[in-house]
């Protein structure tokens, strides 16, 4: 087998998309975008990253709420030709489980705790999903879905200010008949 | 009589290191702030500061912390009447060089003592960290030292004092390369950059100083003052020859603009670097300075 | 505005002396952290009025809550604000601690400091400039010899006030990270 490392990008989609089964977009230039299915994913990403895409730049996650989806996109990063491409599939958004990948990149185990604290999508093979990262004793809907409703959450949660204007105090200040207009902030 | 004599003088001692120690120190920060191009703060700021940590409600970690700062601040005080400023001595005959290295391992204990008291894993390593600077500072400005005694045949810091007014040279020109020594080595005992890394506050949050609340931060501040009297003091007195008193004190300033100015320009050393610094250039040295005076060529 | 205790003579003193000599805690806890340096350096140099760094929370006078703070933040900012030794002062820096700021509809930041922590002093802006920082100082020193600056009296005496809302808006004030446990 040739080294692997000095393949194009092209060549690369091509052996994938006949290995895989993938969908190919451009998104810019250097920047591709792979769809593949879910039990795909794994072995795609590992076909990657021996091919020169071993950098994991992040692993995030799109709430698609009307088609009832999760996107998880994995960004891969080639440092020798600069070409980044990114890997998603869909998860079901009812009852989201995917596997991780923390043995190949390690620093994956994170992402899926982030991903896990803010979405709900659970990773098997990594129990440190469990324990609380970035969020600690929340036991609210995961924040950054769409159907969650921070400013709700914000007003129970963390009292406001109550203004009350006082026009002619402020008429006053603007005419500079006060002296002393020291920050008189009520409360 | 003699007794109300020997007050007088140490009092005249303390209240010397406190108010120039202090005020020199405010000097300091102004020549630092106006190096780095900006105004600094009024020469007495240190005085405010040291006032104002009396005057908080802080609290104690236990009775060894309390031992411990006293021990410190007293082992301190003790030493401090014991060095002689110039021709002020307040026990003549006493002031031998030994007698002030060993009542000063009574401060410096006292205050590891102290402040691992304080339960805190930073203070211990804090701790730690000085106590392996000292290891590093302290071999070479001793070789020197014993040098210097050598030649004189005496330890007696007045003796030497004024053999150097005898002879009508200072020791800095006679022993030029164990004063070179002996400046670097006061850099470290100082605090100073570059070998500031024990007690900065940028690194594990002040070291040592960590857990200190109210009061206790005053009372080690004042000791870190009257510390830094001392060794400054040692310095002018085996190599700048003493003096009368105000020639003491214009001595005393200009060695410790040095210092300052120097600190102001230079970065921080790591532990390991600082010593391994001090064993290699400056112990050579020290060993040059010791063969040329057993060989009694000195200028 | 706070109300005016009485002091006697050594407190007078000792309020002179405090306000020419203030140690800021080094805690920079938000997106305001980026004026400090310019006011620490030599434009506009804060040494000049006493103020210096500090780096331990046991020695300092003043702690800035320079911008927003998180539920997490938070937590420590109160462990740290408890374990400074009185007479302590805080400053609440930008429009995060008067109303949330751009923040308000956020789910992790809180939208009032004064509900959890004594505030002596707010200064208005996004982020303020050195120049408003140093004309804040001043004030602050201004209260401070007039008897003012009492926020951690204010502290002691309505502790069950402050601990209700705090635990009103975090659930619980004991911090439980990989960490601490």
């Amino acid at each position: 087998m040739t080294n692997s490392m000095n393949k194009t990008p092209a060549e690369i989609l091509e052996k994938a998309k006949e290995l895989f089964n993938i969908k190919i977009e451009d998104v810019a230039d250097r920047q591709y975008k792979i769809i593949s299915e879910n039990d795909k994913t794994i072995p795609l990403l590992s076909f990657l990253k021996e091919s020169g895409y071993s950098h994991l730049s992040i692993l995030t996650c799109v709430d698609w709420i009307e088609e009832k989806k999760f996107e998880l996109v994995y960004i891969l990063f080639n440092w020798s030709n600069g070409t980044t491409f990114l890997v998603s599939t869909f998860v079901d958004r009812e009852k989201p489980i995917f596997y991780t990948v923390k043995d190949m990149w390690p620093t994956a185990e994170y992402y899926e705790r982030d991903v896990h604290e803010f979405f709900g999508v659970e990773f098997e093979g990594n129990e440190r999903c469990k324990l609380p990262m970035i969020l600690e004793s929340w036991n609210d809907l995961p924040p950054l879905r769409k159907d969650f409703d921070p400013l709700k959450f914000s007003k129970e949660h963390f009292p406001d200010r109550e203004y009350e204007k006082d026009v002619i105090h402020e008429a006053k200040i603007i005419r500079s008949d006060l002296d002393d207009t020291r920050g008189d902030i009520n409360g | 009589m003699t007794g109300v004599a020997t007050v007088g003088r140490v009092a005249g001692i303390l209240l010397t290191a406190f108010f120039f120690g202090l005020t020199f120190e405010g000097i300091g920060r102004k020549i630092t702030a106006r190096i780095q191009k900006r105004y600094g703060p009024p020469w007495y700021q240190n005085f405010i500061d040291v006032f104002k940590t009396l005057t908080k409600h802080g609290w104690t970690h236990g009775w060894i912390f309390d031992f411990g700062v006293l021990m410190a601040l007293g082992g301190v005080i003790a030493t401090l009447s014991f060095v002689p400023l110039g021709n002020l001595v307040a026990f003549p005959g006493l002031d031998n060089f030994f007698v002030i290295a060993y009542l000063f391992t009574v401060g410096a204990l006292g205050m590891a003592m102290g402040m691992v008291g304080t339960g805190n894993p930073w203070a211990s390593v804090g701790v730690a960290r000085a106590l392996t600077l000292m290891l590093g500072y302290e071999v070479p400005f001793l070789i020197v030292i014993t040098s210097l005694m050598y030649y004189y045949k005496t330890g007696n810091i007045s003796n030497i004092i004024m053999a150097q007014a005898q002879s009508g040279q200072w020791n800095i020109v006679k022993f030029p390369i164990g004063a070179l020594v002996a400046l670097i080595s006061l850099q470290g005992m100082l605090g100073k950059e570059p070998f500031e890394a024990p007690i900065a506050p940028a690194e594990i949050a002040s070291g040592p100083m960590v857990e200190l609340s109210a009061k206790y931060m005053g009372l080690l501040m004042l000791m870190n003052t009257f510390m830094e009297f001392i060794e400054i003091s040692l310095f002018v007195n085996f190599f700048l020859g003493g003096g009368n008193y105000f020639e003491f004190l214009l001595k005393y300033f200009i060695v410790w603009t040095l210092a300052v100015m120097i600190s102001a320009v230079l970065p921080r050393f790591r532990i390991e670097q600082a010593v391994a610094f001090y064993w290699t250039v400056p112990i050579l040295l020290a060993f040059l300075q010791a063969f040329l005076v057993v060989n009694g060529w000195v200028f | 505005m706070a109300q005016i205790d009485e002091r006697s003579v050594w407190e007078k003193i000792a309020d002179q002396l405090r306000s020419r000599s203030m140690w800021m805690l080094h805690y920079c806890t938000g997106c305001g952290a980026v004026e400090l340096p310019p006011s620490m350096t030599s434009r506009f140099d804060m040494e000049r009025l006493g103020m210096g760094p500090m780096a331990t929370p046991r020695q300092a006078d003043i702690f800035l809550i320079t911008g927003y703070l998180s539920t997490k933040t938070l937590r420590r900012v109160i462990y740290t604000y408890e374990k400074m030794a009185d007479p302590k002062y805080v400053i609440g820096f930008g429009s995060c601690t008067i109303n949330g700021g751009i923040y308000y509809d956020s789910y992790s930041t809180i939208n009032r400091l004064d509900l959890y922590l004594p505030v002596d002093l707010y200064i208005a802006g996004c982020m303020p400039r050195p120049e408003a920082i140093l004309n804040a100082f001043n004030t602050l020193m201004e209260m401070i010899r007039k008897g003012e600056a009492n926020g951690w009296k204010r502290y002691k005496e309505n502790y069950e006030w402050y601990k209700q809302n705090q635990l009103r808006s975090l659930g619980e004030v004991i911090i439980h990270d990989e960490f601490h446990e």
